[in-house]
C-alpha cells in the first residue's frame, strides 16, 4: 500500500466519541454568523437588522470572486452586523440573529435528475465549503473543466479525537455515496476513491460493501497527517502533487466526506450549508459524541450542552494537532469547525521550550521533507532566503515537527512565520 | 452549570510526544549502565572511581561555566552523559587527574565555549579522548588485562590490546574454545585489555538495542558504520576473519553506538546519516590499518563531525512533490545513492567473505623447500601455498610450478589442490592422485605416471613432494602438541599429540674433508602406533644444498632405519648430503630410543 513517508502517530483517543450516534446539537438563543467562514472574500450581508429570517434563508451573499453564501441556521430576527471575536483573535464582522424558536424553514427547491452544471450551481448556491477544515469554496474546487479524472474523498480523519467523518460514513453511507456521485458529476471525474484510515475498520467494511463500480474504498495506513491533501492524493492514487500546484494538476479533486454529504443534502433535500456534524470530546467533556451543530453557535452554548468540567485545562477548536486553543467561549462555530475538545491536564501538557539538541526528529517527521530546525535557525538569523531553501514555503502546518520535538520547541509556529514572511516579502 | 474558567491557551499541536531532553539523556545513561557494570567487573572499583570523577568533573565544570557566564544552571543530564562516555573511554588504571583534565576539556572547551548543549560541532567525549591521547600518550595507552579478580585488587599486570598487540595480546582459549572463535568470543565478552567501558561488546550491543528500541538513536549510524568498517577491513586487511576481530576490538562498537550517534554532531537527515556513517567506517579502518595510532574511532568521529554542518546545509531531503527547474519531479538522488552503496557494501561482503575467509598462519618452525605461506580458512582447514619446479630432462626444460593445497583442519587429508602455475602445454598434474587422500596414501604412491608421452609424471612427482611437505609444515606449526619429558643426547624438546611423538633435535654433520661442522636441527615426528617415521621438518641444515633426503626415512621403521648403511643412504656423493643423511639416521635412532623410554615411563 502506498503511503507518504515520515509523519507521526499520536494516540488516537477516538474511542471517547466514535461509538456515539450523531445527536441533535444545542438550540442557541443567538447565533453569530461570521461573514468569512471560508477562504476568499467575506460574504456581503443581504439582510437588515430587525429583519426576520427563516432557517435556511440566505443572509449573506457571496462576494465577487472566491467566496460563499451564508444561510441562517435558525428562524429569528437579525439583530446586528457587527464585529465579533474569532478563534484567530481578530474581530471580524458577524451577523447576529436572535432565535425565536419557531424553527420555520425556507429551503431551496430539490433538484431532480440534475446534470453536472446544475449540481455545480447548487453547490455554489448552497454555500458549501470544504468542511474538513480548510473552507475552500467547493464550487470553485469542483469547477475544473474536466481536468480531473479522479475524485478523492477524504475519510482519513487522521487527527486524534475527531470522529465526525467516521460517524457520517457509518450513519449516512448511502447519502454520502450519492453525494460523491453528484460531486463526480460536477467535476467530471470518472472514478472516485474514498480514502479511509485503517483504524476505522467498520467504515471501510460498510462502504466497501455499498460502493462499487467507479467508486472504490482505499484503506490507508493510520498515520498523521494521512488526511492532508497531498498525502491523501498520494495514498489514494499514487500521484504526487507538484510543489505549489493544486491536486487538479495531478488530475485529482479532493473533497471531504462531510462536504460530499453536504452536497447530497443541498441537491436532494434542498438544505443549504448552515449546520454540520461536530465532535465534542476530551476527558474533561461531560458528554462526548457527535452532534449536528448550527453554524454560529457560541462555544458557550456548546459547552453548556456537552459539559466541560472544572478539570478542563484547555479547550481546542479543531483537532489537537492543528486546531486552535479557545481563549473565549464567546467565539462561535463556523462551517469548518469539526470539533470542540475539552482536554484535561493529562491530555495536553503545557510546554516550555528548551534549547535544540539537534536530534533531527523534526527532519525525520516532516511529511513534506522540510528541515524545520534549520528553518527556525534561519528565521532567528533573519536569513529568509536560507529558510526558503530549507523548504519553508512547502509547509502544510501539520505540526509533526512540534509534536516530536524533545526540546519542546515551537517549530511549527517558526516555520509558519518564516513562510508568512517569505510570502509577504516575496523572497 | 459551572462556567469553565481555568482553561489556558497554547500553541498547537496540543498533543506532544512524551520524550524530552532529560528523558533522552536518562535513556542514554540506562544504555551505558551495562558497559559500566562490565567495566567495573573486569577492571575493578578503581575504574568506577575514574568514571565517577569524570562525571563530577563534567557536571561541575558545566555549572561553574554557567556561573561565570551568568547563565542559568543546567540539569538536563547531558554533562553526566558526556562524563560517563568519556570515563568509559579511559584506560582502567589512568591516574586520577586524567578524568578531571578530560572532563573539563570536553565540557568547557568542546561544548560550552561553542554555546552549550546542541551547539558544539564536535563530540565532546571523542574530542577529549583524542586530546588526552595526544597530551598523555603513555598513560592513555597503558591497558591492563581483564580479570574478575580485579574488582578489589589494585595490583594488576599491564596488558596489550588486540589493536596494539595483535593475537598475542589475547588468551589462547576462552570458555574452553580455542583458536579463532576463542579470540572472537573473548573480544565479544570483553575479557581483554582495553578502555573501561568499550571492551564488552555484548554490553554495548545491549545498550544499542535499548537506544534503538527507545528510538533515541537512529539505527542507521551504528549499522552502516559497522557495515562499512567490515567492508573496509576486507579491503585493507584482505582477510575475512579479521572483520570480527576488528569490529569487536577497540572502541569501534562503543563509538558507533554511543559517540557517533551524538545528536548535535551527527546529521539530521537519515540519508546524510548513512553518508556520515560510511565516512566513519572508511576513516576508522584507514587509521587503524595505515595510521600510527592503533585505534581510529575517536579520530574518525572527530573528523566526520566536521563534515556534518556542510552535509546538513547542502544535502537536503527531497521535499514531497519537489520539482526541478524543468518541472519534472526531483529525483531522490541521495536516497537511492545511499541505498545502493549500502546494498553494494553488504553484497560485497557476502561475496568476498567466502573468497578471503582465512587467517594468516605464521610458519615459525621449519625451513621448507616448497611451502611459502599458510593460511587458516574461516571454517577450519588450512591452505598452503607451494612453489617448486619440475625438471624435464629430455627437453632440458624447467617448468615452474605453484599450487594452493588445502588440508583439512586436522591436517591429515588433502581436501583440494588448486593449480596456480603449471605447464600451459597440457602437462598438468593429475589432481585425482592427491585430492581426498591422506598422508599415508600419498606417501605410498609410487606410480605417478599419467601419460608417459606428456611427461606430466614429472609434474605429479613434484606435486607429491610439495604435498608431503605441506603435511610436514602442518605438523611442525599447526598440530596441537603438548610437551612430554624424554631424554637423549641431542633431544632439545619432546612433545606428543595422540600417537604422534615429535622430537626436536640438534646435532652436527661432521664434514671432516672440509674441516667443517655443519650444525643440524630437525623436528622428527614418529607415529608410535605404526612405529614409523612420519615427518621430518628441517630447522637448520646446510644452505648449500647438502640437505637431508626425507624420502629415505619417512615411512620407515626403527629397524629399517637402523639397518641402513652409509651406502643405502647416499643420495649424492658429490654433494656430501650423505653425511647429513647419516647424521639424521642417527638422530632418528635416538628418537626411537627416547620413544621407547617415554613409552616405558608412561607405562610405569
Amino acid at each position: 500500500m502506498k503511503t507518504f513517508t515520515k509523519g507521526v502517530h499520536p494516540a488516537g483517543c477516538k474511542d471517547l466519541s466514535e461509538r456515539e450516534k450523531i445527536g441533535a446539537g444545542p438550540e442557541p438563543a443567538h447565533v453569530w454568523l461570521a461573514l468569512s467562514q471560508h477562504i476568499g472574500a467575506p460574504a456581503v450581508p443581504v439582510v437588515e437588522p430587525g429583519q426576520r429570517v427563516l432557517r435556511g434563508q440566505l443572509v449573506a451573499k457571496k462576494a465577487e470572486g472566491l467566496s460563499a453564501n451564508i444561510y441562517s441556521p435558525i428562524a429569528g430576527v437579525v439583530k446586528e452586523v457587527a464585529g465579533h471575536i474569532t478563534i484567530s483573535g481578530k474581530k471580524k464582522d458577524h451577523i447576529r440573529i436572535e432565535n425565536d424558536f419557531t424553527d420555520e424553514e425556507m429551503l431551496l427547491p430539490r433538484l431532480a435528475e440534475p446534470d453536472g452544471a446544475a449540481v455545480l450551481a447548487r453547490i455554489e448556491e448552497a454555500g458549501i465549503v470544504g468542511m474538513g477544515g480548510a473552507g475552500f469554496p467547493t464550487a470553485a474546487k469542483l469547477a475544473v473543466g474536466g481536468r480531473a479524472d479522479v475524485l478523492v474523498v477524504n475519510g482519513a480523519e487522521c487527527e486524534p479525537y475527531i470522529t465526525c467523518d467516521h460517524r457520517i460514513m457509518l450513519e449516512y453511507a448511502d447519502d454520502l455515496l450519492r453525494g460523491i456521485r453528484f460531486a463526480m458529476l460536477a467535476c467530471g471525474a470518472k472514478r472516485a476513491v474514498i480514502g479511509i484510515e485503517k483504524n476505522k475498520r467498520d467504515a471501510i467494511e460498510l462502504l466497501s460493501a455499498k460502493c462499487g463500480g467507479d467508486i472504490s474504498v482505499r484503506p490507508l495506513r493510520t498515520r498523521y497527517p494521512q488526511g492532508a491533501e497531498k498525502q491523501l492524493v498520494y495514498g489514494c492514487t499514487g500521484r504526487t502533487i507538484p510543489e505549489g500546484k493544486l491536486p487538479v494538476d495531478a488530475g485529482a479533486v479532493v473533497v471531504n466526506v462531510h462536504t460530499a454529504l453536504s452536497i447530497f443534502r443541498a441537491v436532494e433535500l434542498g438544505e443549504p450549508c448552515y449546520r454540520r456534524v461536530m465532535t465534542v470530546s476530551g476527558k474533561a467533556a461531560k458528554k462526548c459524541g457527535n452532534f449536528w451543530v448550527k453554524n454560529g453557535t457560541p462555544l458557550r452554548d456548546l459547552a453548556g450542552f456537552c459539559g466541560g468540567d472544572e478539570n478542563c485545562a484547555r479547550i481546542v477548536c479543531g483537532g489537537p494537532m492543528m486546531g486552535d486553543a479557545v481563549f473565549s467561549l464567546k467565539i462561535c462555530t463556523a462551517k469548518t469547525s469539526s470539533s470542540l475538545l475539552f482536554l484535561d491536564e493529562s491530555e495536553c501538557e503545557s510546554k516550555v521550550a528548551s534549547v535544540c539538541i539537534g536530534c533531527g526528529r523534526c527532519v525525520q517527521a516532516c511529511p513534506m521533507g522540510l528541515s524545520p530546525t534549520f528553518i527556525e535557525e534561519a528565521l532567528f538569523k533573519k536569513d529568509y532566503a536560507e529558510a526558503k531553501r530549507y523548504g519553508a514555503l512547502a509547509c502544510i502546518g501539520c505540526g509533526c515537527c512540534s509534536y516530536v520535538c524533545p526540546a519542546k520547541r515551537f517549530l511549527a509556529q517558526s516555520v509558519k512565520l518564516a513562510k508568512k514572511i517569505i510570502g509577504e516579502r516575496k523572497i | 452549570m459551572a462556567e469553565i474558567t481555568n482553561y489556558k491557551v497554547a500553541a498547537s499541536p496540543h498533543k506532544l510526544d512524551r520524550s524530552n531532553t532529560r528523558r533522552i539523556m536518562l535513556d542514554v545513561l540506562i544504555a551505558l549502565a551495562p558497559c559500566l557494570v562490565c567495566g567495573v567487573l573486569f577492571y575493578g572499583l578503581y575504574a568506577l572511581m575514574l568514571v565517577a570523577i569524570c562525571v563530577a568533573a563534567c557536571f561541575a565544570s558545566e555549572q561553574v561555566y554557567n556561573l561565570i557566564r551568568k547563565k542559568p544552571f543546567t540539569f538536563d543530564l547531558s554533562a553526566v552523559v558526556t562524563g560517563v562516555i568519556l570515563g568509559l573511554n579511559l584506560p582502567p588504571r589512568a591516574p586520577w587527574y586524567i578524568p578531571i583534565v578530560g572532563g573539563v576539556f570536553a565540557i568547557v572547551v568542546v561544548k560550552m565555549i561553542f554555546g552549550g548543549l546542541g551547539k558544539n560541532f564536535a563530540n565532546p567525549a571523542a574530542t577529549a579522548r583524542v586530546f588526552l591521547l595526544l597530551a598523555y600518550s603513555s598513560v592513555m595507552t597503558q591497558y591492563i588485562g581483564a580479570d574478575l579478580s580485579n574488582v578489589l585488587a589494585g595490583d594488576v599486570t599491564t596488558g596489550a590490546t588486540y589493536l596494539g598487540g595483535g593475537i598475542a595480546a589475547l588468551q589462547d582459549s576462552f570458555l574452553n574454545i580455542g583458536g579463532y572463535w576463542g579470540y572472537v568470543l573473548q573480544l565479544l565478552f570483553g575479557y581483554v585489555g582495553g578502555s573501561i567501558g568499550e571492551t564488552c561488546k555484548l554490553a554495548v550491543l545491549a545498550g544499542g538495542v535499548y537506544l534503538t528500541a527507545r528510538r533515541v538513536i537512529d539505527w542507521r549510524i551504528p549499522v552502516v558504520y559497522l557495515l562499512t568498517a567490515a567492508a573496509m577491513v576486507l579491503v585493507c586487511y584482505g582477510s575475512a576473519s579479521e572483520i570480527l576481530l576488528q569490529l569487536f576490538s577497540g572502541g569501534l562498537m562503543f563509538g558507533a553506538v554511543f559517540m557517533a550517534t551524538d545528536y548535535a554532531t551527527s546529521p539530521k537527515w537519515r540519508y546524510n546519516r548513512v553518508l556520515y556513517a560510511i565516512g566513519l567506517g572508511v576513516i576508522t579502518v584507514l587509521i587503524r590499518r595505515y595510521g600510527s595510532y592503533p585505534e581510529g574511532t575517536s579520530l574518525a568521529i572527530l573528523i566526520m563531525n566536521l563534515f556534518v554542518p556542510i552535509m546538513d546545509k547542502y544535502l537536503l531531503p527531497v521535499r514531497f512533490g519537489q520539482t526541478s527547474k524543468s518541472g519534472k519531479p526531483k529525483p531522490q538522488v541521495m536516497k537511492w545513492a545511499m541505498r545502493c552503496v549500502c546494498i553494494a557494501l553488504a553484497a560485497a561482503i557476502a561475496v568476498a567473505v567466502p573468497l578471503v575467509n582465512y587467517t594468516e598462519v605464521q610458519l615459525y618452525t621449519g625451513r621448507f623447500s616448497y611451502v611459502t605461506d599458510a593460511k587458516r580458512e574461516f571454517g577450519g582447514g588450512y591452505v598452503f601455498s607451494v612453489e617448486g619446479e619440475a625438471y624435464l630432462d629430455q627437453y632440458d626444460y624447467t617448468q615452474p610450478l605453484a599450487y594452493e593445497i588445502k588440508l583439512n583442519a586436522e591436517g591429515d587429508k588433502v581436501l583440494s589442490v588448486r593449480p596456480i602455475t603449471q605447464s600451459t602445454m597440457g602437462y598438468v598434474a593429475n589432481l585425482a592422485f592427491f585430492e581426498g587422500k591422506t598422508f599415508d596414501e600419498i606417501a605410498a604412491l609410487t606410480d605417478l605416471s599419467t601419460d608417459a608421452e606428456t611427461s606430466a609424471t614429472y609434474t605429479n612427482t613434484a606435486l607429491r613432494k610439495m604435498i608431503l611437505e605441506c603435511f610436514t609444515a602442518y605438523d611442525a606449526n599447526i598440530a596441537d602438541y603438548s610437551a612430554i619429558s624424554a631424554s637423549g643426547e641431542h633431544i632439545v624438546k619432546a612433545e606428543r599429540c595422540g600417537d604422534l611423538y615429535r622430537f626436536t633435535l640438534s646435532g652436527v654433520a661432521d664434514l671432516a674433508e672440509y674441516n667443517y661442522q655443519q650444525p643440524l636441527a630437525y623436528a622428527i615426528t614418529i607415529d608410535a602406533a605404526a612405529g614409523k617415521v612420519k615427518y621430518i621438518t628441517t630447522i637448520n641444515e646446510s644452505t648449500y644444498g647438502y640437505t637431508v633426503d626425507r624420502e629415505i626415512f619417512v615411512g620407515k621403521t626403527a629397524e629399517e632405519i637402523a639397518a641402513m648403511t652409509d651406502e643405502t643412504i647416499a643420495s649424492d656423493i658429490t654433494t656430501g648430503a650423505t653425511i647429513t643423511n647419516a647424521a639424521v639416521r642417527d638422530l632418528i635412532g635416538e628418537c626411537f630410543a627416547a620413544l621407547e623410554g617415554a613409552a616405558k615411563g608412561g607405562a610405569e
